[in-house]
């Protein structure tokens, strides 16, 4: 019964919004254009950044100050992650809703506690953020209640769409912790399992499943992988315990190369972020597809791991 | 047009505290630019000196000032002749809050005339301007003044703006508002590698008929005036049109990144004597390739013809320029730059060819990754 007065609801909410008024939503990564897709289905989303695009990186160019002028909400990460390109893009958009402490800019990044936020951070430490390691878009724990915050802000935007939101969220919710409770035995087999990455992308889901980083590429974090960092990591005793070298699709990927021809790692280039392509086409589906990688390779493999050590 | 932000109420405006984007509570974003170089040789039309020299130093505060206004100082120090000259570059506040996507800006802050000159020239890829951007312009024109954007609510790219200026930092004269301008820009992507910007502006600078046009023109004989930080050559309109076009494999500018950019300016009414064909006019076209994350290399051509004012005519000038560089970024916030110019001129007498190396280094707050 709850659930027909539930689709009423969705009908009634849905039949009062004009088909001009889909919520025109700018992400600023595909994650969080994601999870806006899956609260709000026809909302008009313009996404700035592909998982082929470094986010650190991007340029204020002029098409998506054309998109943020337009917007009504602006769904980011935060925490520094957009800290070259978004204050320029506000700026330029001057579009009135969307500025800092406004409801129309939604940081992702601050409704979850962060990996490592730090007192103190000088650049000579690499490209540290104070807040934190803005890459929470793969921790399974942490994106339910970056939705339920998300799902709470854009039913302030717009009352009207209430309960289709609130529908959609629930729904949202019980899919992934139904997924969660697979990912969980998976971590149960994956616990322990070492490997070398290039940057923080994947800190969340890693930590989170107990697998270790035992080497990371970069010298510095955002400082690309210089000859010396690779020989010094080729000497680290903790490349002996590295399973294999996992990167983010937008990685430069010679580095990962070079260091599996010298000691036989196999490298997993796995998308950093949502895509267009099954397999990746969602958050959850996403997180499943780096688990599964990371699962049949601890399958295939484990045992000449076992005899090495 | 946006019907669904009418109901973010006062309550969500207390329930959301204020939040910067860096992570800076109240104090101001502060960022300094280190500037040096060494050229082997002077070079006509140049703002840096040979040998050893510091060029933009540059230390810049950005604030929001409350909900409806943002405001920026840059003070510049430039070493002229031994002299240290500090100077305020930018001292403007910017609406925030305005509708219809309209914003104001106020105060001292850079002209939005070109491509090159509403950008700090640390952000460029070479040491100095164009040739003609030095000549016409000053390297980059900043005054007093008022600007109004307006963004066009079409579904690409299109900004429509306007500036009223002092214009004594153009050329010295009388007038209350000595210069205008009007400027637009259009620009978009092209699938998911190459985006593009186009503009044209024009300036009016009204000081050029004015009262004091003679003085004018004793002034613009001083060449070398020494801190003289206006444009050496005027005239009552300036058209520049500019386009950019920047190519990344699938937009990741990260890796590897193309750009090509070209400007083509013109100045006509020198002064009351000149005819119809006493104009000056200068272009460059410049490519960029940033090869790895940590490198680029480039080249640049440019060129300006300009009529150098003899009381009631005028002396035919020419400056030809090639520049190439390579530049090693080690981070986003430090870049050495070796740089090879080559001059060709006609009627002036310091034009050489020099050898420069420069160092552009940043800290403090995140600069911001324009287009």
């Amino acid at each position: 019964m709850a659930f027909k007065r539930l689709v009423t609801g969705v009908v009634l909410g849905l039949a009062m919004v004009p088909a001009q008024a889909a919520l025109n939503v700018f992400a600023c990564e595909p994650e969080w254009a994601d999870l806006v897709l899956a609260l709000v289905p026809d909302a008009d989303v313009h996404t700035a950044t592909s998982a082929g695009q470094d986010p650190h990186y991007i340029e204020a160019r002029p098409s998506l100050i054309s998109a943020m002028r337009r917007a009504d909400l602006a769904v980011c990460t935060g925490a520094s992650l957009e800290a070259g390109w978004l204050p320029a893009l506000i700026s330029r958009a001057s579009n009135s809703v969307i500025r800092p402490g406004k409801p129309g800019l939604f940081f992702a990044a601050e409704q979850v506690t962060l990996h490592q936020p730090q007192d103190h951070v000088d650049r000579s430490m690499g490209d540290v953020h104070p807040e934190g390691d803005p890459h929470i878009h793969l921790d399974p724990d942490r994106v339910p209640v970056i939705v339920d915050a998300l799902a709470d802000r854009i039913i302030e935007l717009a009352p009207d769409q209430e309960n289709a939101v609130r529908l959609r969220q629930r729904q949202w919710q019980v899919r992934w912790n139904l997924e969660k409770a697979q990912w969980r035995d998976a971590a149960e087999k994956l616990e322990g399992t070492q490997v070398a990455v290039q940057h923080a992308t994947f800190g969340y889901l890693l930590r989170w499943l107990g697998v270790e980083t035992a080497i990371d590429l970069e010298p510095k974090p955002g400082l690309p992988p210089s000859a010396s960092h690779l020989s010094k990591v080729l000497s680290d005793p903790a490349l002996e315990r590295a399973e294999l070298v996992l990167i983010a699709s937008y990685q430069d990927r010679r580095p990962a190369q070079w260091l599996s021809k010298k000691t036989g790692l196999p490298v997993e280039v796995v998308p950093g972020t949502v895509t267009g392509e099954a397999g990746s086409d969602s958050l959850s589906a996403l997180v499943s597809q780096l688990i599964d990688r990371l699962l049949q390779y601890r399958e295939e493999h484990a045992p000449e791991t076992a005899h090495h050590d | 047009m946006k019907p669904l932000n009418t109901c973010a109420g006062a309550l969500a405006l207390a329930t959301f505290p204020f939040t910067a984007i860096q992570a800076n509570e109240l104090n101001p974003d502060v960022s300094v630019i280190l500037d040096g170089y060494y050229k082997q040789n002077h070079t006509a039309l140049s703002h840096r000196d040979e040998g050893f020299g510091l060029g933009h130093t540059e230390l810049s505060l950005s604030s929001p000032i409350d909900d409806l206004f943002e405001g920026r100082l840059t003070a510049v120090l430039e070493d002229h002749d031994g002299e240290t000259e500090l100077e305020l570059e930018e001292a403007f506040l910017q609406t925030t809050g305005m509708p219809y996507n309209l914003s104001v800006r106020g105060g001292r802050f850079l002209s939005q005339v070109g491509y090159l000159n509403s950008r700090h020239l640390h952000e460029d890829d070479f040491v100095e301007r164009p040739a003609a951007y030095r000549a016409l312009l000053g390297s980059h024109y900043f005054d007093d003044g008022l600007r109004l954007n307006l963004l066009v609510p079409t579904p690409f790219f299109w900004q429509i703006g306007a500036e009223a200026f002092d214009g004594g930092r153009l050329s010295e004269g009388e007038e209350d508002i000595g210069v205008y301008t009007v400027n637009t820009r259009f620009g978009g992507d092209i699938g998911g590698s190459q985006s593009w910007q186009a503009g044209f502006s024009y300036l009016n600078n009204r000081q050029i008929h004015g009262d004091h046009g003679d003085d004018d023109h004793e002034h613009d004989d001083h060449d070398h005036g020494g801190h003289a930080h206006g444009a050496e050559y005027t005239g009552e309109n300036l058209y520049i049109t500019d386009l950019v076009w920047k190519w990344a494999p699938g937009g990741n500018n990260r890796q590897q990144q193309l750009t090509l950019s070209g400007e083509y300016l013109y100045v006509d009414d020198l002064n009351e004597h000149a005819a119809s064909d006493d104009v000056h006019e200068g272009w460059y076209a410049s490519a960029v390739y940033q090869f790895a994350p940590q490198w680029s290399a480039g080249a640049r051509y440019g060129q300006v013809e300009l009529k150098e004012a003899h009381g009631d005519h005028f002396h035919d000038q020419e400056l030809k320029e090639t520049d190439v560089m390579l530049a090693w970024s080690h981070s986003h916030f430090s870049t050495v730059r070796l740089q090879y110019t080559h001059q060709d001129a006609h009627g002036f007498e310091e034009a050489d060819n020099t050898v420069m190396l420069q160092y552009v280094m940043s800290f403090g707050a995140h600069g911001a990754h324009g287009f």
